[in-house]
């Protein structure tokens, strides 16, 4: 049985779930555990489908409490290992995600984010993005990749593990229920053939040798008897992650030079601001495009910059100001005027963010 | 009479609404009945009110007839058991795959209804049923086919040379069942190009993108 699930380029006609899951084959994810909600089912079901073929193996759990133990516990083994959840199962998922932020455990969770608060609808929303970039008890040590198409999901979905693996902090890849069931055409690749390397997974725990002899002890902890010790563990993290955050960056923008309004958007949102901007911008309305790729760590500097020259942001999202709140914290102090546009659990079209920019410029 | 089963997204309900919709102009009385049990008010809900308007019978659940179903709501609609006791043509849409085609049991006269055929819609462009042997595999786990439905496609970019790479993989896999290949679908303008018949021999029925405007 073949190895590669995907041999050389393929263009393909999938759902953004199934997408997942075989990109996970494809980054050599050896186990998924799990916990079933909609609208992340299909990635279950697609990788339980797949994993016998391909040599994979899965566990489902009793809850995403566990899914999210169970994947740190495949990580401390030496395996590469990965989650998917959405809505209330994020929520779940948020006190083992801060363990792997405190043991430095790279991992790699998917959210297909769903309505919220509370259970609320199992179509889409993007209201886990507070959930997702800063929740647990804890200070949000983890990247964030907010994917907008159904090649992004595949491309991003590969690259967190190996963000996740070489800067040891979780990673999440935060798509939402209609990247989640919509169907559109992608290229599928094997990373390999692509020149893009993958980093094997080791065991943390049993290496060989005597502990504090050959090698430091294998000691993870995400418990301290005084303060003064873990304030000295978190001081390193911190240096760790704003030494990375210029490395993990990612964002896509264009027309901020020569406007007055800068779009602001992310994830499934940003593809309806794109196509709008674009069609506003060759009518000559000077409006521009910013949207972050990653919602933490986020682009500070290119915000900054946006917010300088142009003045002012029209935020749009799909959320009653999630993304605002981490823009505002972001550009603090930046001359900028923030106009929301917010439709929490509602999604957003071309049309609208025409009409309103039109309104508004 | 006749039961659109398959792949998740492999385009069944495409089919079938355009099978019902391409009936009920030709003058039938068409039944188009929406089986898909686990996710039953996101399929057909947001074109039921488009379709009825243009003369077809739409069994599907309604908002106001549920109760905070959402994806939970594995209650069959009544009307929808009797379907097949309804006078006139009846088109099902069967959802979600291997489990989904199992929906079909509890319709009653299903096991013995001499007019219906059970259909599997195939797009090649999908990788679980992109290879010879995953696709028949893949219909063999289905139960009982009657024929397939070469539904290949690439979205927005479909060609008619990827519908007739379709057409003639399934024209191999079909010889490999021991079923006929019923028709090749395609979006009008690549019906055009392909002709009334494709590369194998089979015929083609244009088809119209509804799904386009429903939620999932």
């Amino acid at each position: 049985m073949s190895d590669k699930p995907i041999q050389g380029e393929k263009r393909v006609f999938m759902t953004g779930n199934e997408v997942v899951a075989y990109a996970a084959l494809a980054a050599r994810a050896e186990i998924m555990y799990g916990y079933p909600i909609t609208p992340q089912n299909e990635i279950m079901h697609y990788w339980t489908r797949m994993a016998p073929k391909y040599n994979r193996e899965f566990l489902q759990t009793e809850d995403e409490l566990s899914a999210g133990f169970t994947t740190l516990g495949g990580v401390l083994a030496g395996k590469k290992a990965f989650t998917a959840t959405a809505g209330p199962g994020n929520t779940l998922m948020q006190e083992p995600l801060s363990m792997a932020e405190a043991m430095r455990l790279p991992s790699v969770v998917v959210v297909q984010q769903r309505g919220g608060p509370s259970t609320a609808t199992v179509i889409y929303s993007q209201q886990e993005v507070t959930l997702t970039t800063l929740g647990g008890n804890g200070e949000g040590l983890r990247v964030v990749y907010s994917t907008s198409t159904h090649q992004e999901l595949f491309d991003y979905t590969i690259k967190a593990f190996n963000t996740a693996w070489k800067y040891k902090f979780p990673t999440f890849v935060l798509g939402d229920g209609y990247q989640a069931k919509m169907r559109e055409s992608l290229t599928m690749y094997d990373p390999g053939e692509k020149g893009i390397e993958l980093i094997p997974a080791e065991a943390y725990l049993g290496k060989p040798g005597t502990p504090g002899v050959d090698r430091p002890p294998a000691h993870y902890r995400n418990t301290y008897n005084v303060e003064e010790e873990l304030y000295e563990v978190l001081q390193g993290h911190f240096k760790d992650y704003e030494k990375m955050a210029p490395e993990v960056t990612e964002y896509e923008s264009f027309g901020v030079e020569d406007s007055t309004l800068v779009v602001v958007s992310h994830g499934v949102v940003a593809r309806a601001a794109k196509e709008a901007v674009r069609e506003l911008r060759e009518a000559g309305v000077k409006v521009g495009y910013f949207r972050p790729i990653t919602l933490r760590p986020l682009p500070e500097k290119q915000l900054r910059e946006a917010a300088a020259r142009a003045g002012r942001f029209l935020v749009m999202e799909s959320a009653q100001g999630q993304l605002g709140r981490l823009l505002k914290e972001a550009i603090f102090g930046a001359p900028v005027e923030m106009i929301p546009f917010y439709k929490p659990g509602v999604g957003i079209t071309s049309e609208e963010v025409v009409d309103k920019v039109k309104a508004t410029i | 009479m006749e039961a659109y089963i398959g792949e998740y997204a492999s385009g069944k309900s495409e089919v079938a609404v355009n099978r019902a919709v391409l009936l009920a102009r030709e003058g039938h009385r068409v039944a188009l009945v929406d089986l898909d049990i686990v996710e039953p008010c996101y399929t057909l809900r947001p074109i039921k009110k488009q379709l009825m308007e243009q003369g077809i019978d739409v069994l599907a659940w309604e908002t106001r007839e549920t109760s905070g179903l959402g994806e939970t709501g594995n209650i069959m609609r009544p009307a929808n058991r009797w379907a097949l006791r309804r006078p006139g043509d009846v088109i099902l849409d069967i959802g979600y795959g291997v489990e989904g085609s199992r929906t079909l049991n509890l319709l009653e006269g299903s096991a013995d209804d001499p007019d219906l055929k059970i259909l599997a819609v195939v797009n090649i462009s999908r990788p679980m049923t992109a290879r010879l042997e995953d696709i028949v595999e893949y219909i063999g786990q289905l139960g009982r086919v009657d024929g397939l439905i070469n539904n290949t496609h690439l979205g927005d970019e479909t060609t008619a040379e990827v519908v007739q790479k379709g057409a003639q993989m399934l024209g191999r896999s079909a010889e490999l069942l021991g079923l006929p290949v019923v028709a090749t679908t395609a979006v009008e303008d690549v019906a055009e190009r392909i002709g009334p018949r494709d590369c194998m021999g089979n015929q083609v029925w244009a088809i119209r993108r509804y799904m386009l405007h429903t939620l999932w």
